[in-house]
């Protein structure tokens, strides 16, 4: 229950329904009945963040465990993180309506490194020492999971234990021996030496970091016998690992109103630029037969008629029309409607049309990435394009008129011509409308291209890459623009001003800290939101703080450098990622887990697609 | 095929739901309950479900009614509230369910309790209460009022049906006004004139306590 202090401010903000609880399916404790208070918090609005799928299961996960009551935050709109700062209202968890500072643990998800300023803004409304070294005794223990840990640096200074990889089983452990030590009355420093122990716990405050006088790092030195290598920790069995049957409802709405089932974990595909492709290998699938059981207790539990099947690219399901066919027995009868994202233009079949165009008929939407073949080549996006312009035939004949492109701009290798060849591959989708022989008649295609800005990640074979200079992909968002003749296709780009930020934070290292504490300070959050998000101001922080942003952004690595993430082992063998950039330089692409295994190194966690029979 | 009507409570955390949340809570609810009702035709097709009178955002109620239809003649209405409040979030209780005998066209005026404070306590409650009694009797009492054709000028006094003041130290009262599809008047309409007269933010905590026909008689 919300505190009864802030009914007076509701009224005063925007979507107050956001800071009350009470929905259906929260789950409410006596405090004096857990040994562990757990404030899970999601550094973006309740919107969004009630939307992630990780946050449901963790909650429902921590929740089932009679000594742990798990609670949700989530960070306050300005709006009413004034009226809290004036009103001294300290950051609450919504079950409870109790100050995070009441809390054993306060745990931050990672989605995107635009919320990192929202993390320590959260510390702080919840009275919180924002750094981990003014953070004393067994309570208030911070930890972050999700993928920003895998390269956590930039916020190691206010994180006191990091989770690698899949939470399922560590946190639980995490909190296992802080009960232990809670009970047997140890110190924090000495509860976090033990984590350091726990296979996928990384504590940062353990390593120390030496640099070299061209700012790249030195040394990674573990302290007090922590490990060399921290580990990332995989659900091997998605069958057995824990999925909940039922969620939060909430009351209002949010981004994605409706039930989730995972179908499966990791992408055998191998983009070369894409993060989630190599942190989360090897590819692990639930069979039908539990996805189908999962997804109807989640349907009938939550009143949902709306299934969204998640994974990073659902028509590599090796089962998908079996799926399909299985679910649709119980869906169609139910009317629960099932949306299948992130399809693959190859994995399109007219099989795979049928069973999902009898329930909702909405857009489609493909990511081509790169407007030329080579450059989708050199990226490894296997997306041919007479397959591409063959399936939005087969839609318009279906009756589709609009379809959506996504692409990104400033790859690796690319030239003006790649650039050009994104216009180009809209405008064939156009011709394609006009030729397809059944078009919906009377009708006009409307094709929408959108092009992001590229941002090096780590862990992939594009973590050595420099980012193109603002002003290049601006020269490029422009050519794309000029480049397009034809008012049936509309254009999209996202501000590269964020994307620089998000690459100076995604393979930055720890003195970036000092950077977002400033930040901070300067009442800088929200730097994801357009409402909120100024360059200006970061670059004067970045200034203040005598730190050259283009050195982390802008700078071509060498193989040889020590990356701020070395000690943290994700299954992914450098010598692969190496190989996999030098064969994107010629422009080859890779086969595909399914078709052969590379030997990236995820096959020593034994199992998925690893072992599957090829 | 049955017209039914269920009145419910809405209060605590689901004062914040908006008129438009609330219809979605309540469609899931009615999917979730598995009640047999008739769903609208065509390609959409969803619960049919209409409310009477809309709740404005941040007030509670305690006569709040929804109407939809139930396929089979046979149902148990007495068991709807308790299938249904199983299936709600705590917020919202469902009491009671009849075959609807009112038309929402009926409905004439609404009963509000109301609370008012004064957010910097600069105005003791009875003070406060004292102001409002003097408010309430100046001849004319205008304020600008959105209609459909635009803002127009209306003197509230003539719309006050009743205001009994039921404890002064607390500034809490009753008050009834003219509700309902052609004229609609919104008690914050007259506590904002109010605050303005007496130059104070203030925080008003308003429940719907009832919602009448012609002559004073309980909708249903
Ligand atoms: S070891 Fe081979 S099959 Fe397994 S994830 Fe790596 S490349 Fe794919």
């Amino acid at each position: 229950m919300y505190p009864k202090e802030i009914e007076k401010l509701l009224l005063k903000v925007q979507k107050p329904g956001r800071y009350v609880g009470g929905e259906l399916g929260e789950v409410i404790k006596d405090k004096r009945d857990v040994d562990v208070r757990f404030a899970f918090c999601f550094p973006d609005t309740y919107e969004i963040g009630m939307s992630h799928l990780g946050i449901k299961i963790l909650y429902s996960l921590f929740n089932e465990k009679p000594y742990i009551w798990c609670e949700r935050v989530f960070a306050p709109w300005i709006d009413m993180e004034a009226q809290m700062r004036e009103h001294d209202i300290p950051l609450y968890a919504l079950e409870s309506g109790d100050p995070i500072s009441d809390f054993d643990f306060i745990g931050f998800t990672l989605q995107y490194e635009l919320s990192y300023t929202n993390v320590v803004n959260m510390l702080d409304l919840g009275g919180i020492p924002l750094l981990s070294k003014d953070r004393h005794g067994l309570e208030h223990i911070v930890v972050a999971g999700g993928p920003c840990a895998c390269d956590p640096e930039p916020i190691a200074d206010f994180i006191d234990i990091f989770f690698l990889g899949d939470g399922e089983e560590v946190d639980l452990e995490v909190i296992e021996l802080y009960r232990e030590c809670k009970r047997e009355g140890r110190s924090r420093a000495e509860f976090l030496r033990l984590a350091a122990n726990i296979k996928g716990v990384y504590v940062p405050s353990l390593y120390d970091i030496s640099y070299n006088e061209d700012g790249t790092i030195n040394a990674i030195t573990p302290l007090d016998g922590a490990p060399e290598v921290i580990e990332k920790r995989v659900m091997m069995d998605m069958d057995e690992s824990f999925y909940p049957d039922n969620f939060v409802v909430p009351n209002i709405e949010i981004v994605h109103d409706r039930a989730v089932e995972e179908i499966f974990r990791g992408c055998i595909r191998g983009c070369r630029f894409c993060q989630a492709g190599f942190l989360y290998r090897p590819v692990r699938e639930k069979s039908v037969e539990c996805i189908s059981r999962q997804c109807h207790a989640l349907c009938r539990n939550t009143g949902y008629d709306e299934v969204s099947l998640s994974s990073l690219s659902s028509s590599d399901y090796s089962q998908v029309v079996p799926l399909l066919k299985e679910l649709n027995s119980w869906a169609k009868p139910e009317n629960v409607s099932l949306s299948l994202p992130s399809l693959r233009v190859d994995g399109f079949t007219d099989d795979i049309l049928d069973e999902i165009k009898t329930v909702r008929k909405s857009g489609l939407t493909f990511a081509p990435e790169a407007g030329s073949q080579r450059l989708r080549d050199a990226i490894n996006k296997n997306v041919r394009e007479d397959e591409l312009i063959n399936t939005c035939r087969v839609a318009f004949e279906g009756g589709y008129t609009t379809v959506k492109l996504y692409f990104m701009i400033g790859l690796p290798t690319e030239t003006m011509d790649d650039v050009a060849d994104i216009a180009n591959l809209g405008r064939k989708v156009v011709d394609t409308f006009y030729s397809a022989e059944n078009r919906p008649k009377g009708k006009s295609p409307r094709v929408t291209v959108s092009a992001s800005s590229f941002v090096p990640k780590p862990f992939t074979p594009f973590q050595w890459e420099p980012q193109d200079s603002m002003d290049t992909l601006r020269e490029k968002q422009r050519h794309i623009k000029e480049s397009i003749t034809t008012k049936k296709i509309t254009f999209n780009y996202h501000d590269s001003d964020t994307s620089f930020l998000e690459a100076v934070f995604a393979r930055g290292d720890r003195r970036l800290g000092k950077a977002v504490l400033e930040a901070h300070k300067r009442g800088m959050r929200f730097d994801g939101w357009s409402d909120c998000f100024s360059l200006q101001n970061w670059l004067e922080v970045f200034e203040d703080c005598g730190i050259d942003p283009t050195f982390y952004a802008n700078r071509r690595r060498s193989f040889d450098e020590i990356l701020p993430w070395d000690h943290l082992d994700y299954g992914i063998k450098k010598s692969f990622l190496k190989r996999e950039c030098e064969r994107a330089y010629n422009s080859e692409t890779s086969p595909n887990c399914r078709e052969k295994c590379l030997g990236c190194g995820a096959a020593k966690y034994g199992g998925g697609v690893c072992f599957e029979k090829r | 095929m049955k017209n039914v009507r269920v009145f419910f409570e809405k209060h605590g955390s689901c004062k914040y739901i908006s008129h438009l949340d609330t219809n979605r809570v309540m469609l899931r609810a009615i999917g979730k309950s598995r009640l047999n009702i008739w769903y609208t035709e065509g390609f959409n097709r969803h619960a049919y479900i209409t409310f009477a009178l809309p709740l404005s955002l941040g007030f509670a109620s305690t006569c709040e009614s929804m109407d939809f239809r139930i396929l089979d003649d046979d149902e148990d209405l007495s068991s709807v509230p308790e299938r249904l409040n199983a299936c709600l979030p705590e917020g919202i209780r469902v009491y009671r369910c009849i075959e609807s005998v009112h038309k929402p066209a009926d409905i004439e005026s609404a009963e509000y309790d109301i609370t008012l404070e004064d957010t910097s306590d600069n105005i003791s409650a009875k003070e406060l209460s004292d102001k409002l009694n003097a408010f309430l009797e100046l001849p004319e009492i205008l304020v600008d009022k959105k209609t459909k054709k635009g803002m127009k000028q209306v003197d509230l006094k003539q719309y006050i049906l009743d205001f009994r003041m039921k404890d002064p130290e607390k500034t809490s009262f009753t008050l009834t006004l003219p509700a309902g599809a052609t004229l609609n008047i919104n008690p914050n309409l007259l506590i904002n004139a109010f605050a303005e007269y007496v130059s104070a933010e203030l925080y008003a905590d308003i429940t719907r306590t009832g919602v009448y026909i012609k002559g004073g008689e309980d909708f249903a």
